[in-house]
C-alpha cells in the first residue's frame, strides 16, 4: 500500500516543472547552508518566503530540496572551514577537517556526500514505510494523548538536547509567551496583544525564526567576529580509493541505523545519534590511532545519522503534526502557511501531496549527490565570501522574507526587537530551537488541552485516562526531573560531549569544560 | 593555507585556539544573565496578571482563554526564579560557537548598535524611499560596520543585490514590495 503510495508520489514529482522545482530547491538549500554560520533551520526560515508564491505541491517539493540541500551545504562547510561550526555536524567537522588537511578533503566529502546519499534515501524509504502505520496508530488518539506527546515534545527539546535543561526550558517559556500572543482561536478572545492592532492576527512564524535565527545570529558574529582572511582548507587530493568504501560502508549503514530511530523520537534531532555514531566507529574501528587525526569512518558514521536523523524528524511531523526540531517546526509553519494542519490525517485528506513530497525527497537526494562533488569548486567560492557582506546579506534576506508576510514594517520592528532577543540568548548560551518550537507547538497544545477538558467538564484527570498518556507524560516527567535528580545524586549531568570525553574522545569544543567546578 | 593534521589533542593544529568562553569577563557575563532571567521572570509576572484581564466569553462553560496562560506564567516565573539562583550561584551556560565567531574577542558592542540602528532605520525608510534603496543603505551600513573597506563599494553591492533580488520578487514572482519611485518607474515595462 505504501509502495503504491509511493509510486503515485514519484509521478506526481517526475513532472518536469516540479523536477525544476526540485533542482532549484537543491541548489538554493545547498548554496545557503554552505555559507558560514547558517544551519539547516536558518535555511530552510530564510528560503520559506520563496515558496510562498508558488502551489502547494511545488512549494513543497521545493522545500524537500532545500532541507536537504541545507544538510548537505552544511557538511562541506564543517570539512572544509577551518572554524568549528554547529552542534550537529561538530563530529564531521572534528575528523572531516583533519582530513582535509591532511590532503585528503577529496575522500572526506565524498564520503560525507555518499553517506548522506546512502542514509537519505535508505531513511526517507523508511519514513514511506513507517508513516502509514504510524498514523493507523494514531488515528485513534485522544485529544489528551495529543497534549502529552506535545508536553514530551517540549521537555525533550529544552531538557534532552541542549547541555543546560534550565535554558531550554527558558527558551521554551520564550516561546510559549510568544505563541499566546494574539487571538484565542477557541474563545476570540484578544491575548497579551497590548492594543497592537498587528499583533491580533499572533507574531509571524516566519518573523520570529528568522528573527531568532538570521537576525540573532547575525548580532551575534557582528559582535565577536573572527576578524582576518577567511581560511578555506584546500580540497584537492584523491577521490575515495577502494579501500576508502571499504572502510565507509558500514559506518554508514550504522550512521543510518542511529540516526533514524533518534530523528523519530520527541527527543529527535541530529547530536545524539552523531555522538552516538562516533563512539561507535571508534570503537569498531581497525584503525582506533587514526582516530582524531582524520578518520574516514569518523566522518562516514556522523554524516549518515545526521541525514538519516533529518528523515526521522519527518515521521512525527507529517504523521502526528508534532515538530521536534527547529527546522521541523518552521517546515510545520510552511504547511500551516498552505492551510494543511499536519497530524494523523494528513496522509487521508492530502495523500498525494504527501507522497509527492516523500518522492520528491528522494529524488533531491539524488540530485544532491550528482551535483555536489562537481559543483564542490562553487560552494568553496561561496565559503570565501568576505564576512562584511555575507552578514549584510543574510540581514538583507532576513527583511525581505519578512517584509513579504504582510508588507508591514512593524513586521521588521518586530524582527529587529526578536532578533535582539537572539542576540543576547545566544550570547549567555541559551538555545533557540526551543523558543521555536514552544511558538508552533504552544497553541497546538493549548487547543488540545482545552478539547480534552472540555469532554472532561474540567476534570483534569483526563489528562492521564489512557495508557498511552500515562506513559508519555510518565516520561516527560522522567525527562524533566531526571537530569535534576542525576545532578544531586552523581553531580553534573553527563552530556554527550562529556560521555564523549569519558570514552577518551577528542572534542574540538571542550564544552565539558566548565560545568565540572559548575556546582562550585 | 593550513598545517598539517597535527597530534590527537583538540585543536592542536596551531589555528584559532580552542574557544574559552567559559574563561573570559566572568562577570560580565554572570550580570547580563542574572537580569535575562530576572526579566523572564518578570514576563511571567506579567503573563500571570494579563491573563486575569483576558475577557471569558460567557459561554465557555469549562477552561477558558485564561487556564492556559497562567500555567505558562507560573512555569516562567518558576524557570526564570530557578535560573536567576543557579546563576548568582554562578551557573554560567555553554557558549554557542559559530564557524565565524572568534571566542576570545570582547563584544564589540558599537557594531551590534550600528547594525540595529541601521536595520531600524530601514523599517521606517522601505514605505518612503523602497526596499532596494533602503535596504542598500542597511547593507552599506552592516558592512561597513563589520570592517567592510570604504562605503560606496558596499553601497553599490547592496543597491545592485538589491534591485535583482527586486525585480525576481516583484516582476517573476509577484511578491508585494514597494520598489521606490525611480526603480518603478524603470521596470513598469516587464
Amino acid at each position: 500500500m505504501a509502495l503504491d503510495s509511493l509510486l503515485g508520489g514519484f509521478a506526481d514529482a517526475l513532472t518536469p516543472v516540479n523536477l525544476v522545482f526540485a533542482l532549484l530547491g537543491v541548489l538554493l538549500g545547498t548554496a545557503v547552508g554552505v555559507l558560514p554560520g547558517i544551519g539547516p533551520a536558518m535555511t530552510v526560515a530564510l528560503l520559506l518566503p520563496a515558496t510562498y508564491v508558488l502551489e502547494p505541491t511545488s512549494a513543497l517539493i521545493m522545500f524537500a530540496g532545500i532541507y536537504y540541500g541545507g544538510m548537505y551545504g552544511g557538511s562541506t562547510t564543517s570539512i572544509l572551514l577551518n572554524t568549528p561550526g554547529e552542534s550537529s555536524s561538530i563530529m564531521t567537522a572534528l575528523e572531516g577537517n583533519k582530513m582535509a588537511k591532511a590532503g585528503r578533503g577529496s575522500a572526506a566529502l565524498a564520503t560525507a556526500a555518499i553517506g548522506s546519499f546512502v542514509a537519505g534515501t535508505i531513511a526517507t524509504l523508511l519514513l514511506a514505510l513507517v508513516a502509514p502505520t504510524v498514523v493507523e496508530l494514531a488515528i485513534g488518539i485522544t485529544a489528551a494523548d495529543y497534549f502529552a506527546l506535545a508536553v514530551i515534545a517540549f521537555v525533550a527539546v529544552a531538557t534532552v538536547l541542549g547541555s543546560s535543561p534550565l535554558r531550554g526550558l527558558a527558551a521554551l517559556c520564550l516561546g510559549l509567551y510568544l505563541g499566546l500572543v494574539g487571538t484565542d482561536v477557541l474563545s476570540g478572545q484578544e491575548r497579551f496583544t497590548l492594543g497592537v492592532p498587528q499583533l491580533s492576527d499572533g507574531i509571524d512564524v516566519v518573523v520570529v525564526a528568522v528573527a531568532l535565527f538570521a537576525v540573532g545570529e547575525a548580532l551575534f558574529v557582528a559582535a565577536r567576529l573572527r576578524r582576518g582572511a577567511v581560511q578555506v582548507i584546500n580540497h584537492k587530493g584523491s577521490w575515495m580509493t577502494r579501500e576508502d568504501f571499504r572502510r565507509s560502508w558500514k559506518p554508514w549503514l550504522r550512521g543510518t541505523a542511529f540516526g533514524f530511530p533518534f530523528g523519530t523520537l520527541p527527543a529527535g534531532g541530529a547530536e545524539i545519534p552523531t555522538f552516538l555514531s562516533y563512539a561507535t566507529e571508534r570503537k569498531l574501528t581497525k584503525h582506533p590511532e587514526q582516530f582524531g587525526k582524520g578518520a574516514i569512518e569518523g566522518v562516514a558514521g556522523p554524516e549518515a545519522a545526521n541525514n538519516a536523523a533529518a528523515a526521522g524528524v519527518l515521521v512525527p511531523l507529517l504523521t502526528l503534526g508534532i515538530p521536534t526540531s527547529a527546522t521541523a517546526a518552521i517546515i510545520l509553519a510552511a504547511f500551516q502557511g498552505y492551510g494543511i494542519q499536519p497530524g494523523p490525517t494528513l496522509l487521508t485528506t492530502e495523500g498525494p501531496l504527501v507522497w509527492a513530497l516523500i518522492a520528491s525527497l528522494l529524488i533531491g537526494n539524488a540530485m544532491l549527490l550528482v551535483l555536489n562533488l562537481p559543483l564542490v569548486g562553487v560552494w568553496v567560492k561561496l565559503l570565501l565570501i568576505p564576512r562584511p557582506y555575507l552578514y549584510a546579506g543574510i540581514l538583507m534576506f532576513a527583511s525581505l522574507g519578512s517584509f513579504a508576510v504582510n508588507a508591514d514594517p512593524l513586521d521588521l520592528v518586530l524582527l529587529l526587537l526578536l532578533g535582539l532577543l537572539g542576540f543576547v540568548m545566544r550570547r549567555y548560551g541559551w538555545p533557540v530551537a526551543p523558543a521555536v518550537i514552544g511558538l508552533i507547538l504552544g497553541p497546538i497544545a493549548e487547543t488540545n488541552l482545552r478539547r480534552a477538558l472540555a469532554i472532561s467538564d474540567g476534570d483534569l484527570g483526563v489528562l492521564v485516562d489512557t495508557w498511552f498518556s500515562r506513559i508519555v507524560l510518565g516520561l516527560a516527567l522522567v525527562a524533566l526531573v531526571g537530569p535534576i535528580v542525576l545532578r544531586l545524586v552523581r553531580g553534573p549531568r553527563a552530556t554527550p560531549e562529556e560521555v564523549q570525553q569519558t570514552g577518551a574522545l577528542q572534542h574540538p569544543v571542550p564544552a565539558g569544560r566548565d560545568r565540572g567546578e559548575e556546582d562550585r | 593555507m593550513s598545517t598539517a593534521a597535527g597530534a590527537p589533542a583538540p585543536r592542536a593544529d596551531g589555528d584559532p585556539p580552542a574557544p574559552s568562553t567559559g574563561v573570559a569577563q566572568p562577570q560580565g557575563r554572570n550580570t547580563g544573565e542574572l537580569v535575562m532571567a530576572v526579566l523572564l521572570a518578570a514576563l511571567g509576572v506579567y503573563l500571570l496578571v494579563d491573563a486575569g484581564a483576558i475577557a471569558v466569553p460567557g459561554s465557555s462553560n469549562t477552561v477558558g482563554p485564561r487556564f492556559f496562560p497562567y500555567a505558562v506564567g507560573a512555569l516562567t516565573v518558576l524557570t526564570g526564579t530557578v535560573l536567576a539562583l543557579r546563576v548568582l550561584r554562578g551557573d554560567r551556560g555553554p557558549s554557542d560557537d559559530s564557524e565565524d565567531v572568534d571566542p576570545d574577542a570582547p563584544t564589540d558592542w558599537r557594531a551590534v548598535a550600528v547594525i540595529a540602528v541601521a536595520f531600524l532605520a530601514h523599517a521606517l525608510l522601505i514605505n518612503v524611499v523602497g526596499w532596494p534603496l533602503a535596504v542598500a543603505l542597511m547593507f552599506a551600513a552592516v558592512a561597513w560596520a563589520l570592517g567592510a573597506v570604504g562605503v560606496v563599494r558596499p553601497f553599490a553591492i547592496g543597491l545592485l543585490v538589491s534591485c535583482v533580488v527586486w525585480i525576481v520578487f516583484v516582476k517573476a514572482l509577484n511578491v508585494a514590495l514597494p520598489g521606490g519611485t525611480v526603480l518603478e518607474f524603470l521596470t513598469d515595462w516587464l
